[in-house]
């Protein structure tokens, strides 16, 4: 008898405090970092999507005034760092597939094959790609593989910590001192210093996902290009095996910052990148926005590598 | 006598009224593609280089280069080739699905033949065949390179799948309605052909191609012959097993 009413009692707490209850569970799980993070992701995706002058800084919400601040931040504090640290987090995995990004664009145009022509070379622009990780490689594939002595490469990037490395390994490489690579510190939501339609090739690697608007920053590169010109994207995404995925998401979640924190000294940078990563739309999603500023997409739009962990997206700009 | 007959005037009026959605869902059934127009295989800029770029394969082969000045034709620059993600492979698919899909208006059957009789099936296929081995003339000095490309692992399956695809277009074309298992055999047996004739035809310096004519003639041939063969002989094993398991339920076994 007594058990049963007690039963009864308890019952009736649930019913009634039911819903109070709950949004108290949610705040208690709000004030923890979470592993899983999926309980916190719903949350926040319930969120109507920003523009209300709000964005997202991993999953945190901040003012977007912040987010570039803190980026900017970010970045200063990893830039000496950056190459051991991605080494360490990817297992080396980040350069084979920078060396795919670029050998399947194959930059430069070989005089050999295609004739004479008034144009030389093509003119490139790598956004956020300030210690030059990329532009070396395109350079390099433009000179060896295509025999293109012509092919610039503009490095854009926001940060002056992550150039000031780049101009430091230039100095290492033949272009240092050439007219094929120059460095510029600009915003790729702001490209004023670049005239519309002058670019051949426009490519961010591991870059658009801490952009504060990235569809300006497509647009903007829908200016920039030619009729004909390439807008190319490396950049983490979703992976397509559920178990590979639960493997993926613990190494990324509980490896990355505490190897950012023995290495680099510096876990929150870290954890920042996991979630940033975690947040950036999908494949389908990210095709679906380079559609709309107008570009053509290759096929379904995007190429999978080692398993979705990374993606490249293209998008043509139509002639 | 009228509570009677209500029973079966309801029904009447139930038959009238079922009647009306019987031939709506049939007529929703019977979708026969070549009643619609099909959208166009390849999306226009897609369609645009590469159509230029074939114009440039009898001097560059099947490579990035005829693809780079196919772009520059059609207006595009080299690095537009980058719309195509599987570069020159996209190349020879566009090759064989728009001569596939181009066989339907370039041969023509009268309804009777030379001699006032209609022809028959297989002299369609043969038709049919021959033009699409045809269509491969002007690339024929490049045709390896092509067959080359598409052997390549990561293009094996795609290659073979649009064979099939040509293989059935062939007897959809030819007419043929069988709904039995030589549905299978009939489009293996013509993709086999089909290969082994476009593989010869690489090598075959006769003049018109006749030698390739000949050796598509023998190895249809072959097919009939081997297709009577072994329709005898699944013929004879069938009745085999049919009288052997009767012969033991004769014989008071419970087969």
């Amino acid at each position: 008898m007594n058990a049963q009413s007690a039963r009864v009692l308890f019952r009736r707490q649930l019913l009634a405090g039911g819903r109070p209850r709950a949004g108290a569970g949610a705040a208690e799980r709000g004030q923890y970092r979470c592993l899983s993070c999926t309980a916190r992701q719903l949350q926040q995706q319930q969120t109507p999507p920003k523009r209300d002058g709000t964005t997202h800084f991993g999953f945190e919400t901040v003012a977007e005034a912040l987010k570039e601040q803190k980026v900017r931040g970010v970045f200063s504090s990893v830039a000496s760092s950056y190459d051991t640290m991605n080494d360490l987090m990817s297992m080396g995995i980040h350069r084979l597939w920078k060396d795919h990004f670029v050998r399947n664009l194959n930059p430069g145009r070989n005089p050999l094959t295609s004739g004479p022509s008034e144009q030389k070379g093509w003119n490139i622009l790598d956004i956020a790609g300030g210690t030059g990780d990329i532009a070396f490689r395109m350079l390099d594939h433009a000179s060896t593989i295509n025999h293109d002595a012509h092919t610039k490469v503009t490095v854009a990037d926001i940060n002056p910590e992550m150039l000031a490395e780049g101009r430091k390994r230039a100095l290492e490489t033949p272009y240092a001192r050439s007219p094929r690579l120059n460095f510029i510190e600009a915003n790729a939501e702001k490209l004023d210093m670049i005239p519309d339609n002058s670019i051949d090739l426009y490519t961010v690697a591991f870059g658009i996902r801490n952009f504060t608007h990235k569809e300006d920053a497509i647009r903007e590169a829908y200016r920039v290009l030619k009729p004909g010109g390439v807008f190319a994207v490396l950049e983490f995404s979703k992976v397509n095996n559920g178990l590979f995925d639960a493997v993926y998401k613990r190494w990324s979640f509980s490896a990355i910052p505490l190897i950012g924190q023995l290495v680099a000294g510096d876990r929150d940078s870290y954890q920042y990148l996991v979630e940033s990563i975690e947040r950036f739309p999908s494949q389908p999603q990210f095709r679906d926005m380079i559609q709309d500023a107008g570009f053509l997409v290759p096929g379904q739009g995007w190429e999978d590598l080692t398993g979705g962990i990374a993606a490249i997206h293209k998008g043509v700009k139509p002639a | 006598m009228a509570s009677a007959r209500s029973p079966s005037a309801l029904l009447g009026t139930f038959r009238a009224a079922s009647h009306r959605p019987a031939t709506a869902w049939r007529q929703r059934c019977s979708y026969h593609s070549q009643e619609y127009t099909q959208p166009p295989p390849f999306p226009p800029a897609e369609s645009a280089i590469l159509t230029s770029a074939l114009s440039h394969v009898p001097s560059y082969g099947f490579t990035a280069d005829a693809l780079r000045l196919g772009a520059r034709d059609a207006g595009y620059m080299d690095v537009s080739t980058n719309l195509l993600p599987r570069g020159v492979f996209d190349l020879i698919n566009y090759h064989l699905v728009t001569q596939r899909l181009a066989l339907k208006s370039t041969v023509q059957f009268p309804s009777t033949g030379d001699q006032g009789k209609k022809l028959g099936t297989g002299a369609k296929v043969r038709t049919l065949t021959l033009a699409r081995l045809r269509a491969n003339e002007p690339l024929i000095h490049r045709w390896q390179e092509a067959l080359a490309i598409m052997a390549q692992p990561s293009y094996a399956s795609t290659s073979l799948a649009e064979l099939a695809r040509l293989a059935d277009e062939i007897w959809y074309l030819a007419g043929d309605e069988s709904v039995d298992s030589s549905w299978y055999t009939k489009r293996a047996s013509l993709s086999a052909i089909y290969s082994a004739t476009e593989v010869f035809m690489t090598q075959d310096k006769s003049k018109n191609f006749i030698e390739t004519e000949q050796f598509l003639d023998s190895r249809l041939g072959d097919v009939m012959k081997m297709g009577g063969f072994i329709g005898a002989l699944s013929e004879w094993a069938d009745y085999t097993a049919h009288s052997a398991v009767n012969v033991l339920r004769s014989k008071g076994m419970r087969v």
